[in-house]
């Protein structure tokens, strides 16, 4: 029988400290929430609800008012994603320059096949987002905090193999 | 310091408001409600679903009414063809996604998205080659049940919980149309006000679980009344389908409860309902009650008094009538009176974002007048001084428990065991059965109507009393306003007031002030 | 400069100096470069000469609603009661947009600097620099150039932050960016009230675009009077402005311009037109948010705020999306109306169910169903979703939409008609 496991807090020890120097720069509690969500994503991955809990303590407010804030903001992932988290450009600038030929590359070369699914190695999860702000060097594409400018379908497969 | 006035027109109607005041709420004035969903004036102001839209001359884009303060001189327009068209166009996409649940919506006759949709929605969607958004309907809590296909994301309850109950619980989850309320897993929605998302809720999206599908709005009788669940004094509105009480639901008060009830009392209804009711008046026959007509049993009831020495000890319910607890005391007045009431108490609960309005501790009505007409908190003493006393009077259900040499008098709703040593048994109406007044906690006396008929041959206490004490032959009192009107001119604290004065909204009585003898 | 490529001779390089200079981004690099001398000056000035020389020049907000910034900045209370704050929008998300990314990876001291002469001039203490959450490189570079300066001691008492955003278009409405720095869903909010009377925290608050900031060491050093020289057209709008050139052109990048260059020019001339054997068929000058040229329009129109209100578009945030004969503008014009539809914060219920709405029947004529009447749908929702919210997001849905079935029918009308087949799924 599997047992659930007990729930690690992310503030402790370094990361208390740090968030308590990132309260010290706000006059209100809750203006640390973006970056304490940061700050767990980064830690975990991904936002659960128990750590969505663990936030709303520590910054006094209520889980539900975390959550309405977590599932406004589209990079914060609210489940697991593959170990590489991949965002393809579509929209229009970069759409007419080839952006879907871009993200079809991608789920090929990844086994992804689908748009927001895990690759079924679990090393891949590859999605379409929205104007990444740097049009010009379309098609820009983050992997998880690497961003690249200019891919194109043909660069594809190469910086697939880097992250491997 | 009087409000400055600001003068404007709406409509071509001329109104004065004091400065500050919301176009949506000087529209009022002029006779004109302006359609709108998000705006509450219990909550703060939100602005989003942008039904409120009206034209302000000299002013390019059309307003919000619900956010914008009148101006001197400005003259607002919500009929004219811009106004009109830009809240068709707000009615014709929130219902894209609106399902057509008309038929098995609790909301329906008293929906505002049907109201504004007939007054002035299309007759007919443009939407029709599209699938409408679908989620399963969810269980927020103890009474609350959301259904989102429903919702037009007005935000009422959310912002009920965040800025009047001071617990955030709901929240809006996702983005754009993907958009919904949300609750934290771990959360429910159990805060003692929560309820009141229900009422908020301009459509059938926020539902009563206790009410779901019981009747249809346009079944409901509906009679304004005063809670009795606590000290508080909610005003509220009972809501009975058949002569059955079916909901209640709060009635707007601003000195009082504003706009909202508490759980506990929204759910004080079933035992207006019940069927175990004291239907005839009966007397001591042996061993026995009897049932015997009004006549026989008043006449029993008067010789008893008649006959009765010493001390009188009255032992009230603090649920009973302003008007009853005063005609008993009156009634019994030639001898050495004691009257007591006992309390339940439970826990407090305050809606924080409301000054001076909570579930009180005190649960009943009617603690304060019972104070006001001399009645005493020693209800221990009380039953104790009973024994020897010549004629104990035990009122409106309260604990009979009571052993005495003299008469003993009951008048109550139901029978309970210890109530049948009484000499006499006066059957009552209950407080939806009856007019009559509360005074609550803070001294304001309130008024509360009859819903219902009262069963078999049970009538109004103050009927009762007063027939006790006009004797046989003469007349006692023709109506709870002629009671009141007794009472008011033989008590300090209620000096000045009458029924018309109190209307619907009450009126505080006077304090300190003693019961004549 | 039009970086990548090199300045070219068109060019007015103010801003762009140092893009591409890597030397640049240090402190010392950047200080040899002449860098913080503003600062110094503008903190011996008193705020409202500081405030006068930025009205004088003209200088007007970058991030795309190109109000006045000198007026803005006299919107803050003069007497100083309560706590003042500046916030930077740095959140550029506009679809046509990427100057902001390169002022902050190339020059972050720029920005750096700009900000605390604006502090000063508006009594702030605390700056917020708000830097969308897939800017991870401007971040870091900022983050290195803030720690570095904050070690100098060039910002005295003002104290400058860096704020993550999370990925949310709408936060780079002010009062949207506002309501997420401090920690709640990024809703705009409606006004009154403003926010220099009642901003972030409920205290005054100024929030100023990077490209704006940027102007302002510039500005004091040359003198207002330089910087409102610099005007080709119209004298409301001078100074200079990174234009992002992208899309269907054979040199993509920002190019810096006085105010009033012909857009013709820039797309041809200096973006290098569109590929050979291609016709220019449309563009968007000022981000997707404003209507669309098409190619008599793209020809005549100039580049400051009033040419393109004559044109019948906006200059916007500058960014110059170029179509060419081969874009599909019906599927485009789709694929801005589902960027909305994504971005939307869900408050307004014409911009939540129009935005949606509009990709729907878009979708559907692009699938072949679509009727001639979808057209007049189209143009009926568009009206109800402008000028009716608390702000312009669904404007800026109806914008390419109405601008598009106006200028582009034919595209439509061919897939209506089943003259053009539905491209594979």
């Amino acid at each position: 029988m599997s047992t659930v496991e007990e729930y690690q807090p992310v503030f402790t020890g370094k990361a208390r400290e740090r968030l308590d120097d990132i309260l010290s720069r706000y006059p209100t509690k809750q203006a640390a929430l973006l970056p304490a969500l940061w700050m767990v994503q980064e830690a975990r991955g991904w936002i659960s609800d128990r750590a969505m809990t663990e936030v709303a303590e520590v910054l006094g407010i209520t889980p539900a008012y975390v959550k309405g804030v977590v599932t406004f903001y589209t990079m914060y992932h609210q489940h697991p994603v593959g170990r590489n988290f991949v965002q393809v450009c579509t929209t229009t600038p970069c759409n007419i320059c080839g952006a879907e030929g871009v993200l079809q590359a991608f789920l090929d070369a990844t086994g992804a096949r689908e748009a927001g699914a895990t690759s079924p190695d679990g090393n891949w999860t590859i999605i379409e987002v929205e104007c990444l702000g740097a049009c010009g060097f379309a098609t820009p594409v983050l992997v998880n905090d690497d961003f690249i400018d200019g891919v194109t379908a043909e660069k594809v497969p190469d910086i697939v193999k880097r992250y491997r | 310091m009087p409000d400055e006035l600001v003068n404007l027109s709406i409509d071509g109607v001329a109104v004065s408001v004091p400065k500050g005041t919301l176009v949506i709420e000087a529209a009022k004035q002029a006779g004109v409600l302006v359609p709108h969903y998000c705006y509450h004036p219990g909550l703060p102001v939100a602005g989003v679903c942008r039904m409120c839209l009206v034209e302000i001359e000299k002013t390019p884009k059309l307003q919000i009414s619900c956010a914008t303060q009148v101006a001197e001189g400005m003259v607002v327009k919500t009929q004219s063809a811009p106004a009109k068209s830009g809240r068709t166009g707000v009615l014709e996409l929130l219902l894209i996604n609106h399902p057509l649940d008309c038929p098995i919506c609790d909301q329906a006759g008293e929906c505002e998205l049907q109201d504004f949709t007939f007054q002035e929605g299309r007759p007919g969607t443009r939407y029709s080659e599209y699938a409408k958004r679908f989620n399963p309907v969810e269980d927020f809590g103890p009474d609350v049940l959301y259904v989102p296909n429903r919702c037009i994301l007005c935000t009422r309850c959310v912002r009920f919980m965040e800025e009047v109950a001071k617990e955030p619980v709901l929240n809006v989850s996702e983005r754009g149309d993907r958009a919904f309320i949300g609750i934290h897993p771990d959360a429910r929605l159990d805060h003692p006000w929560a309820g009141n998302v229900v009422d908020l809720c301009p459509v059938g999206s926020l539902l009563s679980k206790d009410f779901l599908h019981k009747a249809r709005a346009w079944e409901l009788d509906k009679t304004a009344s005063v809670c009795t669940g606590c000290s508080q004094g909610c005003n509220v509105t009972l809501d009975l389908r058949d002569d059955v009480v079916v909901r209640i639901r709060p009635r707007p008060n601003l000195e009082v409860n504003r706009y909202f009830i508490c759980d506990h009392g929204r759910a004080n209804y079933r035992w207006m309902n019940r069927g175990d009711r004291i239907e005839a008046p009966l007397v001591k026959n042996g061993n026995d009650l009897a049932a015997v007509d009004w006549d026989e049993a008043l006449a029993r009831a008067r010789a008893l008094i008649a006959g009765a020495k010493g001390k009188a000890v009255a032992l009230a319910s603090p649920g009973m009538s302003t008007e009853a607890l005063f005609l008993a005391r009156r009634l019994l007045s030639r001898l050495d009176w004691t009257g007591a009431f006992q309390v339940t108490m439970g826990e407090e609960a305050p809606l924080a974002g409301v000054p001076n309005l909570a579930l009180r501790a005190e649960r009943a009505p009617n603690g304060k007048g019972a104070e006001l007409l001399g009645y005493g908190r020693d209800y221990a003493a009380a039953t104790k001084a009973a024994e020897s006393a010549g004629v104990v009077l035990v009122l409106g259900d309260a604990d009979a428990a009571v052993k005495t040499a003299g008469a003993f008098i009951y008048l109550g709703t139901v029978l309970p065991d210890p109530a049948r040593a009484a000499d006499v048994v006066l059957p009552i109406a209950n407080v939806a059965e009856e007019d009559g007044t509360f005074v609550n906690r803070d001294g304001r006396v309130q008024r509360y109507s009859q819903a219902k008929p009262a069963p078999g041959m049970a009538r109004p206490a103050w009927w009762v009393l007063a027939e006790l004490a006009a004797g046989s032959g003469e007349r006692g009192l023709g109506s709870a306003e002629e009671a009141f009107a007794l009472l008011a001119s033989s008590v300090d604290a209620f000096t000045g007031l009458s029924y018309a004065r109190l209307g619907l909204a009450g009126r505080k009585a006077a304090s300190g002030a003693r019961v004549p003898a | 400069m039009g970086y990548p490529h090199k300045s070219h001779a068109r060019e007015t390089v103010v801003l762009s100096k140092h893009f591409g200079d890597a030397d640049a981004k240090s402190f010392k690099g950047w200080v040899k470069r002449g860098g913080y001398e503003a600062l110094k000056q503008a903190q011996a000035m008193d705020p409202p000469a500081l405030i006068e020389e930025v009205k004088n020049s003209g200088l007007r907000g970058r991030g795309g609603a190109g109000f006045p910034t000198g007026l803005k900045w006299s919107f803050m209370p003069k007497e100083k009661k309560k706590a003042h704050y500046l916030c930077v929008n740095a959140d550029e998300s506009e679809p046509g947009t990427f100057k902001d990314r390169e002022i902050m990876r190339w020059t972050p001291h720029a920005l750096l600097e700009g900000t605390a002469i604006a502090c000063h001039a508006i009594q702030a203490e605390v700056a917020y620099i708000y830097i969308r959450g897939e800017f991870t490189e401007p971040f870091q570079v900022m983050q290195t150039a803030l720690t570095e300066a904050s070690a100098a001691g060039v910002f005295g008492k003002t104290q400058i932050y860096l704020h993550r955003g999370a990925g949310a278009y709408i936060c780079g409405e002010e009062t949207a960016l506002m309501n997420s720095i401090e920690g709640k869903r990024g809703n705009p909010r409606i006004k009154p009230p403003f926010p220099a009377a009642a901003g972030v925290f409920g205290l005054p608050t100024t929030i100023n675009n990077v490209e704006t900031l940027v102007a302002v060491p510039h500005i004091l050093k040359n003198g207002a009077a330089w910087y409102k020289a610099m005007c080709l057209s119209n004298p409301k709008s001078t100074g200079t402005k990174l234009f992002s050139v992208c899309g269907n052109v054979q040199r993509p990048g920002n190019y810096e311009l006085t105010m009033g260059f012909p857009l013709k020019d820039l797309v041809n001339d200096l973006a290098g037109g569109v590929k050979a054997g291609r016709t220019l068929k449309a563009c968007i000058p000022g981000g997707s948010s404003v209507p669309i040229l098409n190619r008599e329009e793209t020809e005549s129109c100039l580049l400051d705020y009033e040419g393109c209100v004559e044109k019948g578009t906006m200059l916007g945030s500058g960014g110059v999306i170029v179509f060419d004969d081969t874009a599909d503008m019906v599927y485009q014009i789709m694929r801005l109306a589902r960027f909305y539809a994504h971005e939307s914060c869900a408050q307004c219920t014409q911009c939540r169910e129009g935005t949606a709405w509009t990709t729907k029947i878009l979708e559907r004529v692009l699938s072949g169903q679509g009727k001639m009447k979808d057209l007049d749908l189209l143009l009926d929702l568009s009206e109800n979703m402008t000028g009716k919210t608390i702000c312009v997001l669904s404007d800026s849905c109806a914008a390419p939409v109405v601008s598009g079935i106006r200028k582009f029918k034919s595209e439509f009308e061919a897939y209506i008609t089943g003259k053009k087949r539905p491209a594979a799924a």
